[in-house]
Order: structure tokens, then sequence, then C-alpha cells
């Protein structure tokens, strides 16, 4: 018994068992939770994202990842649609929001971003996501250094050109093909 | 042992010293007391007047008010630094004036007066005292402050920070060259980057301020003209092949070479003597490796110039491009032992 | 055994300064470097591993007689491994911001060294009142070392401390001209110089201390 392989490891047997019981114990436990966490990240923006919605739910369209706005009453009033491409640091990921013809921008908001502090990272401050409120996704929109003066043009955030530019190229690349896709 | 010479070091170092009966000192053993760590500091500020006199012209009281803040701020620094390791005083060297004027002169005229300060105290305490001291030190002094301040303050350093519609001076109303030309492909004539009529850096403007200064260092000895041609031969090289492979319209490498701060840094920064090749051969290399990566930051990075980065990059390398260029002595390579 | 090496007191007042994790082991460098831009995340990442610290400790000096010699270390892993995916799994539920913000450096408590070094040095060796004492102690040093950085680099980075749980700003919001807040500090360079500048000064008094 000594010199034999479970004599060698029972101890380390029974401790997988008994640390897997624990473990599988704290997810069951802890599980639902976390995963109101993280649909709350998305689908309590929706709210914000379209106006008149009350919640929503998940809608893959082709390989995009969407959520259709509901108002009280369960009627659609919008998409929310989550986009993300590269910024001036790293990825950048957005939540989109649009009407229910997805003619018009009716909100934006950055889930991540690692842009420079101080400079690039102002695209999640309101003043230049509110920026985006109202546009019409088409034509696209295009980056501009002073105060717009057509409905397509964008003020970029001074001294952070790259990273306007990016967050406005996924806006733009990830509105066109939600547009074109045809949804369920 | 000919770099000898022009380590700082081993020369200040030699007079302090009581005279014994009997001398014996390494090599060289050659020097008349005329090539002093003080000497050669006051060349390089002689050498910076033609810069003063474009800055001055250029960007009036901002560059006296930039130049004082660093320069008092840098003293402040090396006295308190020194005195906090308990060595003599330094101050007498003027190597701290010299790295608060080389810093002034690469912050933007508008920078607030925190950016200098902070920026001084960087470059002496981290970028000179934590290694020993001059002499001791792997990177430029003046080019750590600048990349920390850069990296601590974008608001107040990044290419938007140099345009000051509200300050009244004509330069500032317009972005600086290299912006323009990175971020709405607009080239800038090159009789005002030659003339330095342009946005910048407080120093950088003028091509021609930069060359007389640097042509005098040259003459002087204080600066190795190796590390400067290297540099031009390399991003007049570079430039040249970019433009035949897809020219941009109006810019040259005539623009390359006096555009931004290419010209003071190859001159003024990269010939820093204790941060550079000791050999010929290695300054050869690490002026053509400077000028490289000051084309290659302008061209493939985010930054619109590269000069800081290229200068503390190539810092780095030193220790490996000088066991590169061991010089071969007189009667040919040492015999390698073999060792076990 | 036991009676040659320090007290159970001994041991958790070493853990604190003479043997600090941080300033004096040198351990645990990657949550130091990386999670101490915010008092909030440096005290989430300290608690995270006081918790793993003292719960392997304690549970590895109770069975240290079970220990064969060559498998000790899988044992400690295995034991080490399960706290810290409970402490990450209860960070995500309970404190989603925090453990978002904490990102990958929650499962990476797995291999800081001072869980390891403690239960190999002390735990395994040790009864339960010397483990408890020595993981307590240490627990606090390494707290200890985040907050010190932490403190130096959201007072200079973001002007304020405890800014997201207390809201203190400690340097008043200046306008440009004036003041700004130093961005480096909370980028990873702003860790390495602070973490240098501070061991420099822990020597420094230490060596006049010891004059």
């Amino acid at each position: 018994m000594k010199n034999s392989y479970i004599g060698q490891a029972w101890l380390v047997v029974v401790l997988s068992l008994c640390f897997g019981a624990a473990l599988a114990a704290v997810q069951t436990t802890l599980q639902p939770r976390i995963e109101q966490n993280k649909l709350a990240d998305t689908i309590g923006q929706i709210p914000k994202l379209v106006p008149g919605a009350a919640g929503g739910e998940l809608q893959r369209v082709g390989d995009q990842v969407a959520y259709r706005a509901m108002d009280a009453s369960g009627q659609q009033v919008g998409w929310v649609l989550a986009a993300a491409g590269q910024g001036f640091a790293d990825r950048i990921e957005l939540l989109i929001g649009m009407d229910a013809a997805a003619a018009r921008i009716t909100g934006l908001y950055v889930l991540d971003q690692k842009e420079t502090p101080g400079l690039g990272n102002k695209i999640v401050d309101d003043a230049f996501c509110a920026k985006f409120q109202g546009r019409a996704t088409e034509p696209v929109l295009v980056v501009t250094k002073h105060a717009p003066q057509a409905d397509r043009e964008i003020e970029g955030i001074t001294g952070a050109t790259i990273s306007s530019e990016s967050v406005v190229g996924i806006v733009n690349a990830a509105v066109a093909k939600f547009r074109e896709a045809p949804k369920p | 042992m000919d770099a000898a010479t022009q380590k700082p070091e081993n020369v200040a170092s030699a007079p302090v010293a009581v005279a014994p009966a009997i001398h014996i000192a390494p090599a060289p053993h050659l020097f008349g007391g005329v090539l002093t760590t003080r000497r050669m500091m006051v060349d390089v500020l002689l050498a910076l007047v033609p810069v003063l006199v474009a800055s001055l012209w250029m960007f009036r009281l901002y560059t006296v008010l930039q130049l004082a803040i660093c320069m008092v701020s840098a003293l402040v620094a090396e006295t308190v630094f020194t005195k906090m390791r308990g060595r003599r005083p330094t101050l007498g060297d003027g190597s701290a004036v010299v790295t608060g004027a080389i810093l002034a002169f690469s912050l933007p005229a508008t920078a607030p007066w925190y950016v200098g300060f902070i920026g001084a105290f960087v470059a002496i305490g981290l970028g000179k005292i934590v290694f020993g001291g001059l002499g001791q030190n792997i990177f430029n002094p003046a080019m750590v402050g600048r990349a920390f301040v850069l990296i601590a303050f974008p608001v107040a350093m990044g290419a938007s920070a140099y345009v000051a519609p509200t300050a009244g001076l004509d330069g500032l109303t317009q972005a600086t060259p290299l912006t323009a030309l990175k971020m709405l492909g607009q080239s800038t004539g090159l009789l005002p980057l030659f003339l330095g009529t342009t946005n910048g850096s407080l120093g950088e403007t003028s091509a021609l301020a930069c060359l007389i200064g640097g042509l005098y260092l040259c003459a002087r000895r204080t600066a190795s003209w190796e590390i400067p041609a290297a540099a031009i031969l390399a991003v007049a090289a570079i430039s040249g092949l970019l433009g035949v492979l897809g020219p941009r319209t109006g810019w040259t490498l005539f623009h390359d070479l006096s555009g931004g701060a290419f010209l003071f840094g190859a001159f003024y920064i990269a010939t820093d003597p204790v941060s550079s090749p000791l050999t010929p051969k290695g300054k050869w290399m690490f002026g053509a490796g400077f000028g490289a990566l000051v084309m290659l930051i302008r061209r493939m990075s985010g930054y619109p110039e590269g000069v800081m980065f290229a200068v503390l990059i190539m810092n780095a390398l030193v220790p490996l491009i000088n066991r590169w260029a061991i010089p071969t002595p007189v009667g040919g390579p040492v015999p390698v032992k073999k060792t076990a | 055994m036991s009676q040659d090496g320090p007290t159970p007191l001994e041991r958790f007042i070493n853990g604190i300064l003479p043997e600090n994790p941080v300033y004096r082991q040198i351990l645990g460098m990657c949550p130091t470097l990386a999670v101490t831009n915010s008092m909030e995340g440096a005290l989430t990442m300290a608690g995270a591993v006081a918790f793993v610290l003292i719960c392997s400790n304690v549970l590895i000096s109770l069975i240290r007689g079970l220990l064969k010699p060559h498998l000790r270390i899988l044992v400690f892993t295995l034991t080490i491994a399960t706290f810290v995916t409970i402490a990450d799994r209860v960070l995500a539920a309970y404190m989603y911001e925090m453990s978002k913000q904490l990102g990958p450096y929650v499962p990476l408590i797995i291999v800081n060294c001072i869980i390891i070094c403690r239960c190999e040095v002390c735990a395994s060796k040790q009864g339960l009142r010397a483990a408890l004492t020595d993981a307590v102690g240490q627990a606090l040093g390494f707290t200890l070392g985040l907050a010190s950085i932490a403190t130096v680099r959201e007072i200079l980075g973001s002007g304020t401390w405890f800014g997201r749980w207390l809201g203190w700003r400690v340097i008043p919001e200046a306008a440009p001209q004036h003041w700004s807040p130093w961005v480096v500090m909370v980028l990873p360079p702003g860790a390495f110089i602070t973490l240098g500048l501070l061991m420099g000064a822990v020597n420094w008094f230490a060596a006049r201390k010891a004059k």
C-alpha cells in the first residue's frame, strides 16, 4: 500500500474531490448573480441608448451581436448593436443605439477601451458620445477638427484624432454591415 | 583610448587630487587641463546661442520664461539631490544648466510652469543622479525628463499643445509642420522650415540656427562630428528612398532633414558624450541608428516626431555598440586566451 | 522544532515590516505593479490575496502531517488555485465593477509567490497558530506595500485618494495652467518608478537606522 500510486497520491485525489465539490457549490450559488451582472452591463444600457426602451433581448444578426430594444409593452423601438475595433492603444468596444429602421443613431456607449488617459479616453465622456445622437446612418460619418457644419460631421477630440477616428470608423463599419444584413 | 579624453570624469577629477611624490596614473598622460567638463558645457551653451536667437525671434518671452523655469529647476534639483546622496556639489561643472537648457528648448512655448519644473527634477533625479551622477547616466537626462512629462501631461505636451491661437504670436496659430504633414497631409515650405518661421518646440524650429551651433560644436570637438553626419546620411537615405517609392507632394528629403527636432537632436542631444558610444566606429552606428529610428517613428507611429524616443532607444543600445566597436589595437587583435 | 524558530507573535510582526513581502522579499511584483493605480484596486487585490493566503496557510498547516515531500508543491498549488477561484467568483458576483477592473490579475493570484512561499516556508512545517499569525502578518505587509504605492500613484495620477469609494480629492482640480494630474503615474511606467523610489526610500531609512 505504501508504495502503490494510490498510497502516494491519495491526498491529492481526496483534496481534488473536496476542492471540486467546494468550487461546484460556489459556482452554482454565485453563477446567477454573475450572469445578471454581465447582462446588466449591456442590457442595462439599452434604455439610455434607445429612447423609450425599457429592456431588450439578445438577437444575433449575421455574425453581429445585437439587442432588440423593447418598450414597456414589448413593442420594438430600436436596436442596440455591439461593435468593436482597433483604437489607438487597444480594442475599443462600443454599444450603438439605433431606431427600429436602423436609419438614425440614438446613442453611443463605450463598453471597454484602453486609450491614453487624459486624451483618448475622453471618448467615454458623455460630451463625445452625445455627438452621435440623432445622426443619420447614411451617409457615413466623418471626423472634423471644427464644430460640425453638416449632419454627417462629428467634431473630434482635440489631441486625440486617432481615437476619435477609430470610434467613428467602428460605428460606420458596424452600422453599414448591420443595415445590409437580413434581420430575423 | 583616444575617446577617454572625451569622458569628462577622468579629466575633471584629475586636478583635484593632491600631487603625490610619484605620478602613477592611467592613460591618457597628456592633457592640458583645457578639456574639462566645464569647458565642454560652456561650449554647448555658446553653441545654443544661435538657437536662442532664433527662438527669441519666434517665440519672444515664452523662450525666456521656459528657459528660466527649466534652468533654475535643474540647478535646484542638482543641489538637492547631490546633497541627499552626500556628494560634493557639482553645480560648477555646468551640466545641470545644459540639461535644463536642452529640456527647455524641447518644450512647447506655452507649456505650463510645472511641465518644465517637474521635467527638470526628473531629468536630474531619475535621469542622472540615481545612476551615480554625471558620467554614469545611461540615458540623456534632458530626454528622460522630457519623456516623463510627455507621458505625464499629454494635454500640455501633445501635438495639440503646440497650437495656442490666444497666445498672440503668429507662429503659434498653426500646427507644427510634422503634425500638419501627419494629420492633414499638408507640406510646409522649405524656406520657413530652414529659417525657423514655423511652429514647434522652442529650439527646434530653425534648421539654420541648429546648423550654425552644431558646426561650432563639431569644430570645437565638443561634439563628435560622426554622430550628426551619420544621422543626416541615414535620414537622407531613408527619406530619399521613401520619396522614390511613394512621393508626397511638396515633401522631400530636405524637408525631413530640416523639419521637426531632427537637427537639434542630432547636434545637441545625440552627441552627449556620456550617453553616446566611445569609438568613431560606434559613433557612426549610433548616429545611423538614431536617424533610422527618427524616420521610423515619424512615418510608422502615432507620434509626429521621434527624436526623443530615438535618442532614448539608441542610448539603451550604447553598451552593445561599444562592444561591437572595440578598436583593433596597434599590432593586430589581441589573441583570445582559451579558457576551459 | 517550533521552539527554535520565531514565536507566532514575531512571525506576525516580521511580516509587516522587517520581512515585508513587497519591499523586503520583493515577491508578488505582478499585482504590485499592475493594480496599484488606485487605492480601491490595490485594497481589493490585497484583500483577495489575504483571503487566499490565510485560507491556504491554515489548510496546509492542518494537513501538514499527511504531505509527501515530492507531492507537496502539487498540493500547495491545488489548494491555492481553489481559494483563488473562490475569491474570483465572489468578486465577480458582489464587486462586479472591481472584478472587471482587476481583470486577469485576480486569477493570477495563483502564481503570486508570496502564498506558495509562505506555504513552503511556514505552513507546511508549523502548527496552526504559527501558520495563521504568519499569514496574517504577511497579508498585512502586502497590504501595506500595495497601499503605499497606490497612495503615491493615485494622489499624483488622479489627484484623489479612495476617489471611487469615498470621493476624497487630495489635490484640488486646478486649471491646466496651474496644475495637472500626472497621467504617467496611472500608466505602467508610473508603477515601476514609484516602486523603485519607495524601495529606495525604505532601504535608505533602514540603512540610517542601522548606523
